[in-house]
């Protein structure tokens, strides 16, 4: 199709091909050209040969010399008058290893060329290609003689205000750990040293206490355990408590390590309580060890095994009834570990919320499932990952809620959504949210706050809570935005949506989601020019392994980075057609020898002892 | 003569309402229904007597005899030319119908120039004002196989020049031009002849592609402005005429005569052959198989029956009475047998509705499992005619096409222009769509080249000074 003149100056670079019949002695203008985001479909079906083809803004104005039909790429001999290409010669030797921060397939290209950019090739070792924004490096192309020097002003580059002003700590919120290496049943709950011991018979008053709950079970598992069968894993919490009178998000939390909690459960017909897979199965081959939301190998599982009554498993009132009967037990030890001597703690963590005036503002907006059936979160339950005082956000309209960051770190959402394993956040991901957790501790931007937005079942809600975020964020004045989703497909349309609502409000927006291949984006608009993608999974599918393709560390550090190049004004290569994981790895390379620290990239689910379900199904 | 059907809505706006009854006699002449909102009055085309008056038309049987003589049209003043073409029910003859008296109801010397879009006018500048007004004359008979707009030329120049000097006149206009397509040599001739005297009427010559009609093509090629899809041809300050409508305007002042007959082409599948029947001032209202009976009747099987031109006109059946706006008559060979296949339709302004190009794809035994638009075919409003942004000049289609092989076609119909045509052609075949034009049974039954891929210039040398 014909392109406009915006899209003509937004492709500049790319090849000049005429989308129509074109008769000589035209002078050759946007309508003239068919848009490049279709070249590749076009060049891989052989209909299309771009070799000797000029370039976009070559042609513009240019006149063409004889009549040529619709699909023919310009070249020199048809074209009279063609410009010079603006950038430098250089520039085309480094293109094609630029660092191309990662996107995802299906959203749309239309990011502005760079304007202003320095670009540098370092043609050493593994062939690095940096981007810097000229300003950053204080003195226009002067810098330029100075490349070794701009390497580390990459990371500086965006934070570098006028004044610099003394940070403000908002708050601080302390987690004093106790350590368990045993757990047993016995008369009654309590703590001995590292034992911890849960009450024989309390299973029926977890089952008395919801009347949708038919069964509950309770399994201690040990490492040695670990291959044991086990049905769906609902969810993974920390057994945490406040302490004294100290309200969740500030103050000091007491945590239990070595131990958590496991939610695992099917209805009364012995269906699982899952809609897009389910993690049941043998845990070691179906749990993706050591992520946020995750167990870490080495820690004892409370497992509860809760039935609940036939066909409620996709009813939001079933798997709400098994995490209550569950939290029961959580209730108890809670009760315990409130006791217990101050000389049993092993570690004391402090997190610090600051903000940073003079630094760039950001926030962070996490979407989170609101589309009812067993797609809910309970936000802000008086217990760390508890289940009183939380307010379902289904019930809240899934509009947006502002939380402090240590909030979020101390337990704020109570999950109710791990459907879709690989890529939902469970309660415990959100006690060790990567991506919040970075952004509290970088010291060159002011992270303002996080927003949880439900993503709801019905179109017009999804539009009618992105535009409250898209307001809120124009309310705080922030300088960038992250938007995070978990799952994929459905919560894409409001993910798109938060993208267009902040990005038309001139604030640069990098999204983070599962997409790769099964969880290609459905939906895209012109905001989304910055995406990471979560994707661990080798094949890049939703592969059922409990939260293998969930957010971590990795993506969190690439997020920050290209936030920070946004918002620097910096430019970000469009994706690619396809999912490709090696747009990945080159730009945790990129940042790596920028920043000269190593990220280690963590595990997928190839460490894993294939699963039968995993042979027949997926690799 | 079988039974006259006149229809109450011959135009754009609302039906008109029946002023007779049932047994009231009428001439040739008789005012026999009047607008009812925006629309023209509407007058007997026959002596007879008004058999029935049904919700969307008057039915009249007609005299055995039928004289020449009609009942002129009366206007309070009737140097007052303005009250004369509204009072005759004239509406644009080209087909759309639009009200002529309406439409000539504007000072163009004192209409500014509208502001133009700069996206589609790249090379003009943000101040571009036309010195002149005009009347631009529409002689382009874009559809291919009709034949009735440049016979008028031929035989009846002089009046159709008179109404044009009217128009100008009515309006305001300085300056007037015939648009017409340079390869009518013979009606380009006699034109030049008429016109060589007149300071203000030119002539711009147009090439012999679809669409040139179009009221903003015609604006284009004569102006050089291209108007949005919502601009009328005012936002150019001229008024754009048929040239059947100019005659009738000439008639409407010369000779008090109120619009009751149609010029039209009667062609295809009849027998004799495939050549064109031009009738002039046939009588409105009378049926479609009278006319084809008139030709020579239909020739053994056909397809199907099209009132109006190949590209925006719809199939009708041999009972239905012809129009105002009725320009052709076409009758078809038969449909080629897609025996189920997959197609893909590829729908414009230019050519069919996608309910049209649905119907033609029933009627090739297609099934329609696709359904795209060309970037340039805008819908004003919900529902709306689509209109094209550029008429003539392709937006590309490479998108469409990959988006029929995605969908699985086999087969695609396209009711395109010349130059989109041609697009889809330059990688449709190559992606291996069979490609099929809207119009292909028309042009072959009439000898026409099929609609594929262009092989003439859009430019054609003009006149020496457009004369």
């Amino acid at each position: 199709m014909s392109i406009t003149a915006e899209t003509a100056k937004a492709h500049a670079h790319d090849p000049a091909v005429l989308c129509c019949r074109a008769e000589g002695g035209i002078t050759i203008e946007p309508a003239n050209l068919e848009d490049p985001a279709i070249f590749d479909d076009l060049v891989d079906s052989g209909l299309l040969n771009l070799d000797g083809c000029l370039t976009i803004e070559e042609v513009l104005g240019a006149k063409l010399t004889k009549t040529c039909d619709s699909l023919c790429p310009l070249t020199a001999d048809v074209v009279e008058g063609a410009k010079a290409p603006s950038a430098p010669a250089v520039e085309e030797a480094v293109e094609e290893a630029a660092p191309a921060p990662e996107a995802v397939p299906a959203a749309p290209a239309a990011a502005p060329m760079a304007g202003g950019v320095l670009k540098i090739h370092i043609g050493e070792g593994k062939d690095i290609d940096l981007e810097i924004p000229v300003g950053a490096l204080g003195g226009g192309s002067a810098a330029a003689a100075a490349p070794a020097g701009a390497v580390p002003a990459v990371a500086a580059g965006v934070a570098a205000p006028a004044a610099e002003q003394e940070p403000k700590l908002v708050r601080s919120l302390t987690r004093k750990h106790f350590n368990i290496t045993e757990v047993k049943r016995g008369p009654e709950t309590k703590i001995e040293g590292t034992t911890l011991y849960i009450r024989e018979g309390i299973e029926k008053e977890c089952i008395d206490s919801q009347k949708l709950v038919y069964d509950l079970k309770i399994d201690i598992i040990t490492p040695e355990q670990y291959h044991t069968y086990s049905e769906t894993i609902m969810d993974v919490q920390p057994i945490a408590t406040k302490e004294g009178e100290d309200e969740l998000g500030s103050g000091v939390t007491r945590v239990l390590d070595g131990v958590v909690m496991m939610v695992t459960g099917t209805d009364a017909n012995g269906v699982q309580i899952g809609e897009f897979g389910s993690s049941e199965g043998y845990l070691d081959e179906n749990i993706m060890w050591g992520r946020p939301g995750a167990p870490e190998k080495g820690e004892i599982f409370i497992k509860t095994q809760v039935t609940v009554k036939e066909g409620t498993n996709m009813e939001r009132p079933g798997p709400l009834a098994a995490h209550t009967a569950s939290d029961l037990i959580t209730q108890e030890i809670r009760e315990c570990l409130k006791k217990l001597d101050e000389s049993l703690v092993v570690d004391t963590e402090q997190f610090d919320q600051y903000r940073r005036p003079g630094k760039k503002k950001v926030v962070i907006v996490k979407e989170i499932m609101g589309q009812g059936a067993m797609h809910d979160n309970l936000i802000l339950p008086v217990e760390p990952v508890g289940i009183l005082g939380g307010k379902p956000n289904v019930d809240l309209g899934n509009v947006p809620v502002a939380v402090s960051p240590l909030e979020v770190l101390d337990g704020c959402i109570h999950a109710l959504t791990c459907i879709g394993p690989a890529s939902k956040e469970m309660s415990r991901h959100y006690w060790r949210e990567p991506l919040v957790l970075e952004a509290l501790h970088d010291e060159e931007i002011d992270l303002c706050g996080v927003i949880f937005v439900g993503s709801p079942q019905i179109n017009a809600e999804k539009f009618y809570v992105s535009r409250r975020v898209g307001q809120i964020c124009e309310m705080l004045d922030v300088d960038g935005a992250f938007v995070t989703t978990e799952g994929f497909g459905n919560n894409h349309i409001d993910f798109a949506s938060h993208h267009e609502q902040i990005g038309m409000r001139g604030i640069p927006v990098v999204g983070m989601s599962f997409c790769a291949v099964q969880g290609a984006l459905v939906v895209g608009n012109k905001y989304m020019t910055h995406m990471v993608d979560n994707n661990k999974s080798e094949s890049g599918i939703e592969n059922e392994v409990l939260a293998c393709n969930t957010l971590c560390p990795e993506d969190a550090v690439r997020a920050l980075q290209m936030l920070k190049n946004a918002m620097g004004g910096e430019d970000v290569k469009a994706a690619e057609k396809k999912w490709n994981p090696n747009v990945k790895t080159s730009n945790v390379e990129a940042i790596e020898s920028v920043t000269g620290k190593g990220l280690k990239l963590v595990e997928n689910e190839q460490s894993l002892p294939m699963s039968q379900k995993r042979k027949e199904k997926y690799d | 003569m079988g039974n006259v059907q006149i229809l109450l809505r011959q135009h754009v706006g609302a039906p008109c309402q029946a002023i007779v009854k049932a047994g009231d006699e009428v001439k040739k002449g008789t005012k026999i229904a009047v607008p009812a909102g925006l629309g023209a009055n509407i007058f007997s085309s026959v002596y007879g007597v008004v058999e029935e008056v049904l919700e969307d038309r008057i039915v009249i049987r007609p005299d055995e005899e039928q004289k020449d003589e009609f009942v002129p049209i009366e206007a309070a003043d009737e140097n007052d030319k303005l009250a004369l073409v509204k009072e005759a029910g004239i509406v644009g003859m080209g087909g759309a119908g639009f009200p002529t008296g309406v439409k000539l109801g504007i000072n163009l010397a004192e209409t500014e120039m509208a502001e133009l879009d700069p996206e589609i006018n790249p090379e003009l500048p943000a101040d571009f004002k036309l010195e002149h007004s005009y009347i631009l004359i529409n002689a382009a008979e874009c559809e291919p196989g009709l034949e009735h707009n440049i016979r008028q030329i031929e035989e009846q120049c002089d009046k159709v020049v008179r109404g044009v000097k009217y128009c100008m006149e009515i309006t305001h206009a300085d300056k007037a031009i015939f648009a017409v397509k340079k390869k009518n040599e013979k009606a380009v001739g006699i034109l030049r002849k008429a016109i060589a005297d007149e300071a203000d009427i030119t002539i711009h010559l147009l090439p012999d592609i679809y669409p040139m009609g179009e009221e903003r093509a015609v604006v284009r090629e004569c102006l050089g402005v291209n108007l949005t899809t919502m601009q009328l041809p005012s936002a150019a300050r001229s008024v754009v005429v048929n040239l059947e409508t100019a005659a009738k305007v000439a008639e409407a002042v010369d000779e008090k005569k109120p619009c009751i007959t149609k010029n039209l082409t009667v062609r295809g599948k009849i027998n004799g052959g495939n050549a064109a029947h031009v009738f002039m001032d046939v009588p409105v209202g009378v049926s479609v198989g009278e006319l084809i009976e008139r030709a020579g009747g239909i020739d053994g099987e056909y397809g199907e029956i099209i009132m109006g031109g190949a590209f925006t006109g719809k199939s009708t059946e041999l009972d239905e009475p012809i129009t105002k706006t009725t320009g052709g008559i076409l009758v078809t060979i038969d449909f080629p047998d897609l025996h189920g296949a997959d197609v893909g339709l590829l729908v414009c302004a230019c050519g069919g509705s996608e309910e049209r190009m649905r119907e033609i794809a029933e009627k090739m035994n297609g099934k329609v499992v696709s359904v795209c638009r060309c970037k340039q075919a805008i819908e004003n409003k919900p529902g709306a005619p689509l209109k094209c942004l550029r008429p003539g000049n392709c937006p590309g289609q490479v998108k469409n096409n990959m988006q029929f092989k995605k969908d699985k076609c086999e087969y695609i119909i396209i009711g395109n222009c010349s130059d989109c045509s041609n697009t889809v052609m330059a990688s449709g075949p190559k992606m291996g769509l069979k490609v099929f034009h809207q119009t292909d049974h028309v042009m072959r039954t009439v000898g026409h080249a099929l609609y594929r891929t262009l092989r003439v210039s859009k430019q054609v040398d003009q006149l020496p000074n457009g004369k």
